[in-house]
């Protein structure tokens, strides 16, 4: 069975030769001796010979992969998690615009590395999710001048 | 040379200057104080506040956080045994074994002052040698840039500790990123996947701070057991203690060969791509112990530690630096930031660099310089409040970077698609951390790959000869050493392999 560098390898691979596929449709350049191909190809093919060599190493060494270190096992969960809200952030961005999301944002972020326990801690991390996003908001658009999303369906 | 560098020091001491250097400089020795942020976030973070500034303001800004930030990480590694970043890693040998002694101040004092002398060691070796080197590298054609960019790349991939078969992978799936999008040369469309946004190529911010930003805060997000992230770590020391200034200078400046050696070694590491300066302090230590008439005294809280590890890394950013203005190779993930700053004021780096800019180059030398003034200033008055900052909670931390990072790619072009590009690399960086790939590879394949491509085509299109690759002096020694630095590096890990085979089978 293939180990982590196996799958890792693996995964390259696929990727590799699925875009080396892709660029065979594209077109030989007449003002330039090598066309836009001809670099992608070198590149993806070298990634795919890395790759492969990553899943022979890794099958070879199959009997010899060290057992999983000891301690606590890694919050898999949390960072999952962690993730999905960001992807939320992200989109809802452009809809709520940056003050509305990033206050959301920050308060679920805040709430789900420390849950807040009675009533003080919510208003700290109210306060706190208000003051990262004015604070910022002010100090980028304000201060220097750089724009941030605005919401499309709050025009906030 | 010396009248232009002292009319740049006064330019730089103008509060117009002066300000966002100092401003950079604090939040380079906060954030490398604080365990869990490296130099390469804190310059992230700090990068979207540079958008509205001028150039020369905002790479001023970055060179105080490269100068505070690689000074910072001293303090929590000598007042709490955790380095604030790698950097500072070889610092709590002795540093931490110091403090508890009762002698915080002492080592603080030693730590600052041994980065001092050795970053404006750094400062010299920077503002004398990079000039020379861009004239040799503005010699250079298209094969030797082609060469040196390719060595570039194969010397990190085979430096990386893991796996050099993933650090060239690693490497590979860089230059992945930068085919996707139209051609360099001529603009032609190539895979795009029927994505748009993808037709104007991928920006190499984004990557950059999706890749290192997420792949530092969710491993660190792993490790957090829910509604525990305000535990503090035990400390050296409680309450106030005093640096003695004159004392710790005396100090150091009785140890000339230490200090000049230590600093010798972070320069080279420096200049030398993506090694970084936690490889400088480590190898200085370890030099200064090999010197050493006491080598067995290391460890236990003496000064020479302190002084090796803290002189080597300050020297090691005036080496990155070097690495940047001279050939336009940035020398870690914090002059890759800065060389994305320049390119975002629409400054071409690159040996044509000084010549084209001289004043900002200069500009900048001078803010490496005064920064080091700063960095003294604010660890000397603020060392003692440290412990008060350095306890941030994850929970209010981790989520404000999260959104500086999104401001700093939305703030590029003004576009949500360089935010989703943010996530997307940030996804694949904790994905390679996790697979044990290394980043730094990736990031200069992400940085060097057009340039690869540009100066191939131009070296075909100027003599559709291969063998000038090789055959061209400089190219093919830089080829050459290509080849060697990644068979070397293959040796090299086959050979503590077999060293640590050899110590288990021992290990009955």
């Amino acid at each position: 069975m293939l180990g982590r560098d196996g799958w890792a390898g693996l995964a390259c691979l696929v990727v590799s030769l699925v875009l080396l596929a892709a660029t065979r449709g594209l077109p030989q350049s007449t003002l330039v001796p090598i066309g836009p191909g001809v670099y992608p190809r070198f590149v993806l093919g070298i990634a795919a010979v890395l790759s492969a060599l990553l899943v022979a190493s890794d099958f070879a060494a199959r009997g010899r992969r060290a057992p999983r270190a000891p301690g606590a096992a890694p919050n898999y969960a949390l960072v999952g998690a962690a993730f999905a809200m960001f992807f939320l952030y992200i989109v809802a961005l452009p809809y709520l615009g940056f003050r509305i999301a990033t206050f959301a944002f920050f308060l679920a972020f805040y709430a789900l590395l420390e849950p807040p326990r009675g009533a003080r801690r919510w208003a700290l991390a109210l306060v706190l999710a208000v003051l990262v996003a004015l604070l910022s908001w002010f100090v980028f658009e304000r201060g220097l001048s750089v724009l941030l999303p605005r919401g499309r369906w709050t025009d906030f | 040379m010396f009248e232009l560098l002292g009319t740049s020091i006064l330019g730089i001491l103008h509060w117009h200057y002066l300000l966002p250097l100092a401003a950079g400089t604090l939040a380079g020795v906060v954030g490398g104080a604080l365990p869990g942020v490296t130099i390469t976030m804190t310059i992230i973070v700090v990068l979207p506040f540079t958008f509205g500034l001028d150039p020369l303001q905002g790479l001023a800004t970055m060179a105080g956080v490269y100068v505070g930030g690689s000074a910072g990480g001293l303090i929590t590694a000598i007042l709490l045994g955790i380095p604030g970043t790698p950097s500072a890693i070889a610092t709590t040998f002795d540093g931490f074994p110091m403090g508890k002694r009762g002698e915080a101040g002492r080592a603080i004092g030693l730590g600052t002052w041994a980065s001092f002398f050795g970053g404006l060691l750094g400062g010299v070796f920077l503002i004398t040698a990079t000039g020379p080197l861009a004239s040799i590298a503005l010699e250079f054609g298209p094969w030797e840039f082609f060469s040196l960019f390719v060595f570039a790349l194969s010397m990190v991939a085979g430096l990386v500790e893991t796996s050099v078969l993933k650090g060239l992978l690693s490497g590979a799936i860089g230059l992945i990123v930068t085919v996707l999008g139209n051609d360099p040369v001529l603009g032609q469309p190539r895979l795009t996947l029927g994505i748009s946004f993808l037709e104007g190529g991928i920006p190499f911010l984004p990557v950059l701070i999706g890749v290192f930003a997420f792949a530092q805060i969710m491993s660190d997000v792993e490790r957090i057991r829910r509604g525990a992230t305000g535990e503090g770590p035990a400390v050296a020391v409680e309450g106030r203690f005093s640096v003695p200034h004159l004392k710790v200078i005396g100090e150091i400046l009785s140890r000339p060969f230490l200090l000049l050696w230590s600093s010798f070694v972070g320069l080279l590491i420096g200049v030398l791509p993506a090694i970084g300066g936690s490889a400088a302090s480590v190898m200085a230590y370890d030099q200064a112990k090999k010197f050493s008439r006491r080598p067995e005294k290391f460890g236990s809280g003496i000064p020479e530690g302190i002084i090796a590890s803290e002189s080597s890394n300050n020297a090691n950013v005036g080496g990155s630096l070097v690495t940047i203005m001279a050939f336009g190779i940035p020398g870690d993930a914090v002059t890759a930031v800065m060389l994305g700053a320049l390119t975002i004021h629409g400054i071409q780096s690159g040996p044509l660099f000084i010549s084209q800019n001289l004043k900002l180059a200069y500009g900048i030398f001078a803010a490496y310089i005064v920064a080091h003034f700063i960095m003294v200033t604010i660890i000397a008055l603020g060392a003692r409040f440290a412990l008060r900052v350095v306890t941030v909670p994850k929970a209010i931390l981790f989520p404000t970077v999260l959104v500086l990072c999104v401001v700093g790619a939305y703030a590029l072009s003004n576009v949500m698609a360089n935010v989703y590009i943010l996530a997307a690399f940030g996804v694949l960086g904790y994905l390679l951390v996790k697979g044990g790939f290394p980043l730094a590879p990736l990031i200069l394949g992400v940085i060097l790959g057009d340039q690869i491509e540009i100066n191939l085509i131009r070296a075909v299109m100027t003599d559709p000869n291969p063998w000038l690759f090789f055959t061209h002096p400089i190219s093919g020694g830089l080829l050459a050493a290509s080849v060697i630095s990644v068979v070397f590096a293959l040796w090299q890990h086959r050979r503590h392999r077999r060293r640590v085979a050899e110590a288990e089978d021992l290990d009955f």
